[in-house]
């Protein structure tokens, strides 16, 4: 077997029992420095990444390849080293975030920074799952990491709360996940994901057993849980607003993107031929998601909480590019995923630096931010702004994108049209609570303390790049869309 | 009478719904967690017998998985209702009622 296929993950795990260990020999005052050692750990690997990814598109990308191991359970193609990238980018901002936020955990930091490396270890398996039980075993390495990471502020009970919510909600949807991989199982005979495919296609009676479409409704709906879609989404708002914000960053970012990532591979690698006959549920779920999010952020006053119903909304735009089922929605879904990376590192980074004096996340901490601290006032205003969908930045080009996805495939279905104004209202709406936090930087009544927010260089340096990130996918979108084509060229549905 | 596939089926359906019914109208937080591991072994219980209706070995060797699994989540778990005990002296979900709307 080639072990240089899983050499990222083997690196991963390393550099997390790494950090354990370096915690041993690591005095007191130093142990914050621990996670600016990961975050180098990880920049290396980073950039080992591009070169592996290099040596396995000599062409650029163009070619569908991919190379299988441990019985065709793990595939390394073009997907899964996106996505690899992807996650290893965000865990490098959550660490650097996390570094910042030391002095607010008690006890362990070094288990913290070690814990989110073993989450982007789950999800660096997660991209390259080609069978339910690896998918099973991944997404319980990211779940049960993240009971730990949320409620990791152990003396004060939000955090708490946020954990055992969270975890009663994430072992209902494991529940429904492994239940459906039974009948999966029960009734095809396989878990594997190339051989369901060719089962579906030489056998399509297959794809009409009512157990059968059951067990993958079920999976379907476990996989939800992680984006925090319809029906599964009433964990984020509490979630979002208990857990340390580190945490809650790699919430928004990392374990969405993981049930992006399985969500694609499920549905349009193993039973693309029953995802096409799921239009329009789909188109319901989509729809569903986006309102609720941005009806129920509206009235918001606690930033973390706004973004948790932000977050469901954004799980409904990225629906958006499912429910169109061609390539060109799927590669608008991984191109908005790397907009919305930049854009909630870049939040939540302003977050954990404005709430460190004032023990509260209450939107009007932002008061007075824009004489505070110009630089942070501009990384909160330009993230927000891109979330909202404004040109000329990455939110509005992946909104874009997405939505003349869904249009390309209105004559085939009129829901389509539905679904995209139901989506073009939400961005409506979404403008609102978006330009409510502007206006709470820039335009409220100053408080007292207007002294200067200290920022130290590793996170003035991870700001710098969200920021550039924001304005160059949003443009210059051509080269990430060549990147995002060629990602997707292996899922088995049309252009 | 003879046990056929569909008996076992039914068992972990029944199972499953109770697990589920459990979870939404309980009010202890350790009686939530016993009726989310029930709802985890109607799913074995189903493995196992596919696995035997079929011939084939593979669902018994997930239902290793998904019980290593499980001790996992349950070890986390129960370690997180015990400090919401040591914090509140309660493990009711009425209490967990800082966060709202």
């Amino acid at each position: 077997m080639n072990f240089s296929l899983i050499s990222l993950e083997i690196a991963v795990v390393i550099l997390a029992l790494g950090v354990l260990l370096g915690d041993l020999w690591t005095p007191a005052q130093h142990k914050r420095k621990l996670g600016y050692a990961a975050a180098a750990g990880l920049l290396l690997i980073f950039i080992f990444s591009i070169f592996a990814r290099k040596e396995l598109f000599p062409s650029g990308g163009t070619e569908i390849l991919a190379d299988y191991a441990f019985g065709k359970m793990f595939v390394v193609d073009g997907l899964a080293t996106f996505f690899k990238q992807f996650f290893i980018l965000a865990a490098l901002f959550v660490i650097i975030m996390a570094a910042e936020f030391a002095d607010r955990i008690k006890t362990g930091i070094a288990e913290f920074y070690s814990l989110i490396l073993m989450a982007l270890a789950g999800m660096l398996f997660a991209s390259s799952a080609n069978d339910f039980v690896l998918v099973f075993v991944a997404l319980e390495l990211i779940t049960i990491t993240f009971y730990i990471l949320n409620s990791f502020q152990r003396n004060r009970i939000s955090s708490l709360e946020a954990g055992i919510k969270y975890l009663i909600l994430g072992a209902v949807s494991t529940a429904f996940f492994v239940f459906g991989l039974a009948f999966v199982f029960g009734i095809s005979g396989t878990t594997n994901f190339s051989e369901l495919h060719s089962l579906l296609s030489t056998n399509p009676v297959l794809g009409t057993q009512p157990l059968f479409l059951a067990g993958l409704f079920f999976i379907f709906v476990g996989l939800a849980f992680k984006l925090a879609a319809f029906p599964m989404q009433v964990w984020a708002p509490d979630v979002y607003q208990g857990s340390p914000a580190p945490a809650t960053a790699f919430l928004a970012v990392g374990s969405k993107a993981a049930g992006i990532v399985l969500l694609l591979r499920v549905l349009f690698i193993a039973v693309p031929q029953v995802a096409l006959e799921w239009t329009n549920l789909l188109i319901g779920i989509a729809a569903i998601t986006i309102l609720y999010g941005n009806l129920c952020a509206i009235p918001q006053r606690n930033l973390k909480r706004l973004m948790g119903y932000s977050s469901i909304a954004n799980a409904g735009y990225l629906l958006l590019g499912f429910a169109a089922l061609t390539r060109t929605g799927s590669s608008a879904v991984l191109y908005y995923l790397a907009g919305y990376l930049f854009t909630v590192i870049a939040a939540f980074t302003v977050i954990v630096l404005v709430t460190r004096q004032q023990d509260s996340d209450d939107i009007t901490v932002l008061a007075g931010l824009g004489r505070r601290s110009p630089f942070l006032a501009a990384a909160l205003t330009l993230a927000m702004v891109s979330l909202a969908g404004i040109p000329p930045l990455a939110g509005f080009f992946g909104k874009f994108l997405l939505l003349k996805a869904v249009v390309e495939q209105g004559a085939s279905n009129t829901a389509y049209y539905v679904l995209v104004g139901v989506a073009i209202a939400g961005v409506v709406m979404s403008l609102y609570y978006y330009f409510g936090v502007i206006r709470a930087i820039y335009w409220s009544r100053d408080p007292n303390d207007l002294s200067p927010i200290a920022i130290s260089i590793p996170t003035r340096l991870s700001l710098g790049v969200c920021m550039a990130g924001m304005l160059y996918l949003g443009v210059n979108p051509e080269p990430a869309i060549q990147l995002t084509k060629a990602a997707v060229k292996v899922l088995n549905i049309g252009i | 009478m003879n046990v056929g596939l569909e008996h076992y089926l039914i068992v972990s359906t029944i199972l499953f719904c109770l697990g589920l019914w459990g979870v939404i109208v309980r009010r202890n937080l350790l009686i939530i967690y016993m009726s989310l591991e029930l709802m985890l072994n109607a799913a074995n219980l189903a493995l196992v017998a596919f696995s035997r209706y079929n011939n084939k070995m593979d669902g018994q060797v997930i239902v290793f998985f998904i019980i290593t699994v499980a001790a996992a989540e349950v070890a986390v778990g129960l370690a997180l209702i015990v400090a919401l005990y040591r914090k509140k002296q309660s493990a009711h979900v009425e209490d967990l009622t800082t966060m709202k709307l």
